[in-house]
């Protein structure tokens, strides 16, 4: 008995509206959700071309890109990396799909089985919190034959690197994710995490940053969740009100986390520890998260779930952006003692669905980086004022000690400040394999041109 | 206690960080302070929310007393909040139980714990992320955090929420006086509060101690603080030991204190009983994986005695085991080598001595010969001013008296009695009915035998 997966309708349009010409494989992703009953998917989205110059245009073949063997993996499971970032709680990454001409039909599914097993591993790189007896970690290829359009679809139990495959149901339907529920919350954040003496900024900043977000993750996993403001125990059903032939419309829920002020498990002190620290990492502000629920019976559980997820998620994804933007940019010596903005969160609508994905965008960047960079990953267009960016507001002034006078001299200096320095050493045209660097392309080209337009750095002197 | 009142305990660890930049004295002192107003700003911010313990309950106290369930509204008397907690189904059903929390004035106690709400925007920009450079110490703990209030039940809840407040910040007020006066360097001891329940009309006080000091280091601070209560200067009431043993917290030692609580008075006409004041533990046969059946009867009363003066604080060493007894008998010279390890009865003027030499405690011994009656009185008079547990030997058996009722009309009395003998669990239903711990007439007495009682006497200390 295998699983059921009930796609939305635009996903069936969108494939088979994939132009694959001649002989050549696309390969792609499946987003969705997957419960314990049911599986949904709701989004199918291209591996995007590795060359710039073919952007725009899906068709253009990369020549030696028609045989499997020269199939780029890596390509495919960053390109699952940046998509999940940009996916709010409950939806992710959930399977791949792969067409074919139909002489390579067999050997497509091998490489589906290793496109998927790469794909998880990637995604969950990094990851802060664990996955739970009742996470579901069977994940969906999908084979698409380029000349009959024949649909196979089989499972693989991620877990299991020796799992072999498990033929499930594909089946099409409208309004999949019409009603799914929406939970919504900002968290505060105020960390301080020390250096310790044996650590050096800036190469240990990265395991500094992880170990203490490490805890905090821990924190909100243990905390308390409120839906509405209520405190449900988890089996009840969260949208256990309605009819049955009720008109489906989404509902959103507030959700608000507490986190017990208790002492840690380690045995009694009697004196304060003391830690020789060489610097500290302080984290401030507020992330607005999201995170969505299907409609077939979910839990309170399932609800604290996946927001608690998307909390911890938001947060960990900027922080690596920011990390791997420094990389990038080379260390800038000025950095010490300077306050510096993290990526804002903002939200872009699902074309067709009641449904949003998310973006990052750095100080210096503007709406459209975020539209072009929603096309390049996901495939479609958005309009540029259909994206929110007044969820995260940009922090004006310094938000931590206004008596300190030194502050109050540089707010009054903050007129002549200049854009941050960027070092223009990347071709913009170099789009790389690496895995560390964070997926530019296009987005890092605009990025430079548009360092004039202002930035939101505010500079505090030692 | 004040009938009407509610007690109402609040506790919960509150993180205590700060940076040192250098470890000159002034410096620390400035931080410290810093740092506790800090800790009491956010006592008084909005995220902070109390739960009420076995509930659904949540209070947020700096917004009014708002509260989750509907039914509770901040206007309600606290004791509405009663009702609200999910009580042990085992216990209600004791009857045994129910009749000591009559006589126990803090019984029905309304725990909370501390819990912040991180979804509780008090910082409404994006996440910055500041690097600070500086060498420093950093000095980590928490802050046991123990308040408990009285208050009237008809009290509305948002002024109880208040009140509770109050008491995190004069007990963090509490906690820097005390952290202040006994840092060195940068070893900050850990305040740690304890509380007392004092002679009328004072109540319950609570007072914080350094972790780590003895109390013996202490007797100034408590001389200062018995001359502020106004207690009599040569009993101790503000020992650690001393401090409020709550009803819903179960001894960790696994022995049963004070069983003659849950006994009737014996019903003689016009009588009144003159009953041990204070706390034991009680002692007796084949405990601690030691079979001293048929030898070790005055040991265990001992045992019982030393008990009564480690928690009336009069000592911090454990009660002795009869190694430590027979050890302490060899080194008076009372006994001889070959005492050690053997099953020598010992009687009350080995009690006495072992009392003098391991606990620095003198007794009176008192001869008495076929049941004098006379002797009424002074036992009478003894547990009125010492109220210390006497150890009675004679015949082949001891035993320890808590109490005697005389009736002043009949000429009837009776004998509070603690069986040493009893061999069985630690079962306070099968000990009081049985009469392991009971009232005994006359006829317990054997009226051909001599007996020797061991009074022992309080030393005159704070």
């Amino acid at each position: 008995m295998g699983r059921g997966y009930i796609v939305e309708d635009v996903v069936e349009k969108y494939l088979s509206n994939l132009s694959v010409p001649g002989a050549s494989c696309v390969t792609g992703l499946l987003i969705g959700q997957s419960s314990s009953q049911r599986d949904f998917v709701v989004l199918a989205v291209r591996t995007p071309q590795k060359d710039t110059e073919g952007q725009g245009s899906p068709s253009v073949s990369r020549g030696a890109g028609n045989s499997l063997e020269h199939l780029d993996v890596e390509w495919v499971t960053e390109h699952a990396r940046q998509v999940s970032r940009m996916l709010p709680g409950g939806m992710s990454v959930i399977g791949v799909f792969l067409v074919t001409p139909p002489e390579l039909s067999k050997e497509g599914q091998n490489t589906l089985r290793r496109l998927i097993f790469a794909v998880d591993k990637h995604i969950s790189k990094g990851r802060l919190w664990s996955l739970t007896e009742e996470d579901v970690t069977e994940k969906v290829t999908l084979h698409i034959c380029s000349k009959t359009r024949k649909v196979v679809c089989r499972t693989y139990d991620v877990r299991d690197p020796k799992s072999s495959a498990k033929p499930a149901d594909w089946k099409y339907q409208s309004g999949v994710c019409t009603s799914w529920p929406l939970l919504t919350c900002s968290v505060g954040l105020n960390l301080v995490f020390p250096v310790l003496e044996m650590h050096v900024l800036p190469q240990d900043m990265e395991k500094c940053m992880k170990e203490g977000l490490q805890t905090w993750a821990k924190q909100i996993e243990d905390g308390l969740c409120l839906i509405n403001g209520d405190a449900m125990p988890g089996e009840v059903e969260l949208l256990g009100g309605q009819k049955k032939n009720a008109k489906a419309v989404q509902q959103t829920f507030r959700a608000q986390i507490l986190i017990p002020m208790a002492e840690p498990q380690s045995e009694r002190r009697l004196t304060a520890s003391v830690k020789v620290c060489s610097g500290s990492l302080t984290l401030k502000g507020m992330v607005q998260c999201r995170a969505y629920l299907h409609s077939n019976k979910p839990r309170a559980k399932h609800a604290t779930e996946v927001i608690k997820r998307d909390v911890i998620n938001t947060v960990s994804s900027r922080v690596e952006m920011f990390l791997e933007d420094l990389l990038m940019e080379g260390e800038d010596k000025g950095s010490v003692g300077v306050q510096q903005v993290l990526p804002r969160r903002v939200f872009a609508p699902v074309p067709g669905m009641s449904l949003c994905v998310c973006d990052y965008m750095f100080p210096d960047e503007c709406v459209s980086d975020v539209s072009d960079r929603l096309k390049e990953m996901l495939d479609w267009e958005t309009p540029e004022d259909s994206i929110d960016t007044s969820q995260e507001a940009v922090p004006e002034a310094p938000t931590i000690d206004l008596k300190n006078t030194v502050v109050q001299k540089n707010l009054k200096a903050k007129s002549t400040l200049d854009a941050r320095p960027k070092t223009p050493s990347e071709d913009p045209t170099e789009a790389h394999k690496s895995h560390k660097t964070y997926y530019a392309g296009v987005a890092m080209a605009a990025a430079i041109a548009l360092l004039a337009t202002g930035t939101s750095l505010i500079y505090l002197s030692d | 206690m004040v009938v009407g009142n509610i007690i109402l305990r609040l506790r919960g660890s509150l993180e205590f960080k700060c940076q040192l930049d250098s470890t000159d004295v002034p410096h620390v002192q400035k931080v410290i302070s810093r740092t506790f107003e800090a800790l009491g700003s956010q006592v008084k911010a909005e995220s902070l929310v109390l739960s009420l313990s076995s509930s659904p309950v949540f209070l947020w106290p700096n917004k009014g007393g708002h509260a989750t369930a509907g039914e509770i509204s901040p206007n309600r008397p606290c004791k509405d909040l009663q009702q609200l907690i999910q009580t042990d189904d085992q216990e209600s059903s004791r009857k045994k139980s129910a009749k000591k929390d009559k006589k126990n004035p803090t019984a029905g106690i309304i725990n909370l714990t501390l819990m912040t709400e991180v979804t509780e925007p008090g910082v409404l920009s994006a996440p910055t992320l500041l690097r600070g450079s500086k060498k420093h110490h950093l000095l980590q703990t928490t802050l046991p955090m123990d308040c408990v209030v009285s208050v009237l039940s008809s009290e509305s809840i948002s002024v109880v929420c208040g009140t509770l407040v109050g008491a995190l910040c004069s007990q963090l007020s509490d906690m820097e006086k005390v952290a202040l006066r006994h840092m060195k360097g940068t070893a900050l001891l850990i305040p740690q509060p304890f509380h007392f329940l004092l002679p009328a009309p004072v109540g319950l006080v609570t007072v914080v101690y350094p972790a780590g000091v003895p109390d013996s280091q202490l007797e100034t601070r408590r001389k200062e603080l018995h001359s502020l209560f106004e207690l009599p200067d040569d009993r101790p009431y503000l020992r650690r030991a001393n401090a409020l043993h709550f009803p819903d917290e179960p001894y960790k030692d696994g022995y049963l204190r004070n069983p003659h609580v849950h006994l009737n008075h014996p019903a003689l006409e016009n009588g009144k009983p003159y009953l041990v004041q204070g706390v034991y533990s009680y002692h007796h046969y084949m405990q601690d994986r030691v079979d001293d059946n048929g030898w070790g009867c005055a040991y265990r009363s001992l045992q019982t005695i030393c008990s009564w003066f480690q928690q009336q604080g009069y000592v911090e060493r454990a009660v002795p085991s009869h190694k430590e007894i027979q050890q302490a008998l060899v080194e008076v010279g009372d006994k001889q080598g070959s005492f050690l390890g053997s099953r020598q009865w010992i009687g009350s003027i080995e009690v006495a001595a072992v009392l003098d030499q391991l606990l620095g405690v003198t007794s009176k011994i008192m001869f008495v010969s076929q049941g004098n009656a006379e002797c009424f009185r002074e036992l009478a008079n003894h547990f009125l001013s010492e109220g210390t547990p006497i150890m009675i030997g004679g015949g082949v058996l001891a035993h320890t008296i808590l109490g005697v009722a005389w009736s002043e009309t009949t000429g009837q009395i009776r004998y509070l009695i603690l069986d040493p003998h009893y061999t069985g669990a630690e079962d306070l239903q099968v000990i009081t009915e049985k009469g392991w711990c009971g009232w005994k007439g006359p006829e317990f007495w054997d009226q051909n035998a001599y007996y020797n009682l061991c009074l022992p006497q309080r030393p005159k200390t704070i």
